[in-house]
């Protein structure tokens, strides 16, 4: 009993070329999720010496208890884009039951994912999600992201009180049967920040977007 | 318009790049054993031989060595007193421990249940741990009967003994956790704070000598086990859709039949009151 594809996409391509709107038709953006140019593959490990180990120097510590402490990465509190209108506080969050990333009701309020990395973190992407709209809160502050542009300037202030500055590489949106997961959660490669939220069409029977909407940034040195 | 030069322009590049970052790990981790070692005998610094080669030299008690990466093969380990000349007389072994490519293993060097020092070769669970989750793992290796395993006061692992082990997937967190005889509650270690951090392989030994009251617990961790968020449901609303509600023929197709519906019942509910009054 749903509208056919082929009628969302004539309908997409007709409001984008009525509008004159910036944001290209989710069938246009959404064949491949691009990874961010910077997100550079991680070195291969350096092979220890082919055996005889006696030469090695074996690297030792010490196995005791208090040596196994929560690491504790500096938590990202507050997202500002300031070109965008955005200024948001950010929570740290797990997963919901579905396995989805929870995110909190109030699209006022961004989501850290609290098991990836941190804004400190060497390496890896820090993933702060938000919704985009609410049926009780209406339009959240995410929604502005789809008109971010390279190098719009993030601002992401962690618990230590620092500014950490990052600068948009790309905006896109994909299906999201078409998001590659782990590599928006990715924990290694170059320190870098996905922000993601929901966009392009909508199925109002389902109650859901079609697509997410999916910013990379990275730290301005 | 740029958006979509921006994704043309670089997506064969870049697909290349995250398809090799994706690939060198897992064919490192294809050709190589990783080993590690623990030294849970009280009281005692060592040298370990492999292969007759000096590897570990004064290596004490308490203290894990490694991962290192070794060819697959059998590797012979011999454990002697920390100032001896070579591996002709060994405290333990010597003992041979087959590797296979693309495992994961900590040899153990510890007490047996009597309290003589042995080796055991354990294989760590390095499967992929559920998003949200950490694995436990916990091992007997000390002088000492049959043991439970209490997380949070509550009795996780019943009856272990040495040198065995038993594995669990936990919300990632910290727990309490204690050792106590089996059948009882009496902590014989602990209760001591464990992190079972989030994707990631915390293997517990308690090691030591009940005997020689030094029971203490030991802890290794394998990082990057890890599995993702499978989603990011962010809205519901539909106010920022590029397409419009009244666009989706279904959705007024389905408000028809509900509208018909309810009229069909309207009319029948008020037939039956007409009847009821008569």
């Amino acid at each position: 009993m749903r509208a056919t594809a082929g009628t969302f996409t004539a309908l997409a391509v007709a409001l984008a070329l009525l509008t004159g709107c910036s944001t290209a038709p989710s069938t246009a953006s959404s064949t491949a999720y691009v990874p961010p140019t910077n997100a550079a593959p991680t070195p291969t490990p350096t092979p220890e010496a082919p055996l005889p180990v006696a030469e090695v120097d074996v690297p030792t510590a010490s196995a005791s208890l208090d040596q196994n402490q929560v690491p504790q990465a500096p938590v990202p509190q507050r997202i500002r884009v300031d070109s965008l209108g955005i200024d948001m506080a950010i929570e740290p969050v797990g997963l919901a039951d579905d396995g989805a990333m929870a995110l909190p009701k109030d699209p006022s309020l961004a989501a850290w994912y609290r098991f990836g990395p941190s804004p400190a973190s060497a390496a890896g992407a820090t993933v702060v999600a938000a919704h985009v709209d609410s049926l009780i809160y209406d339009i959240g502050p995410f929604a502005q992201l789809a008109s971010a542009t390279a190098g719009t300037e993030i601002v992401v202030t962690t618990e230590d009180g620092q500014d950490r500055r990052y600068a948009v590489e790309s905006v896109q949106t994909v299906t999201k049967q078409d998001v590659p997961w782990d590599a928006i959660f990715d924990r290694s490669g170059p320190s870098r920040l996905t922000l993601v939220t929901c966009g392009g069409e909508f199925d109002y029977d389902a109650r859901t977007y079609l697509s997410n909407v999916i910013v990379s940034a990275n730290p301005i040195a | 318009m740029h958006k979509t030069l921006k994704i043309g322009m670089t997506a064969g590049a870049l697909g290349a790049l995250v398809a090799l970052g994706g690939l060198a790990p897992a064919q490192a981790a294809e050709d190589v054993a990783k080993l590690s070692v623990l030294h849970g005998v009280p009281g005692l610094t060592v040298d370990v031989y492999v292969n007759d080669k000096l590897t570990l030299d004064d290596f004490k008690p308490g203290d894990i060595a490694g991962p290192l990466d070794l060819p697959a093969g059998t590797y012979t380990v011999a454990i002697t007193a920390s100032d001896a000349a070579d591996a002709s007389a060994p405290a333990i072994g010597p003992v041979d421990l087959p590797l296979e490519a693309g495992k994961n293993y900590t040899a153990a060097a510890h007490l047996d249940e009597a309290g003589k020092p042995t080796a055991t070769l354990f294989t760590n669970d390095i499967s992929q741990v559920a998003a949200g989750e950490g694995r436990l793992t916990v091992r007997h290796v000390a002088a000492a009967p049959a043991v439970d395993v209490l997380a949070n006061g509550a009795v996780a692992i019943t009856a272990l003994v040495n040198p065995n082990e038993s594995v669990l997937a936990l919300p990632a967190g910290t727990i309490s956790a204690a050792v106590a005889a089996t059948g009882t509650t009496e902590p014989v270690i602990g209760p001591a704070d464990v992190n079972v951090a989030e994707g990631t392989n915390t293997i517990v030994y308690a090691w030591g000598s009940l005997t020689d009251k030094n029971l203490a617990l030991a802890v290794q961790t394998i990082e990057g086990l890890h599995s993702n968020p499978d989603s990011i449901p962010a809205g519901e609303a539909g106010l920022v859709a590029t397409n419009q509600a009244n666009d989706s023929t279904g959705l007024m197709v389905g408000v028809a039949a509900v509208l018909m519906g309810l009229v069909a019942a309207a009319v029948v509910g008020m037939r039956r009151l007409s009847v009821a009054r008569r």
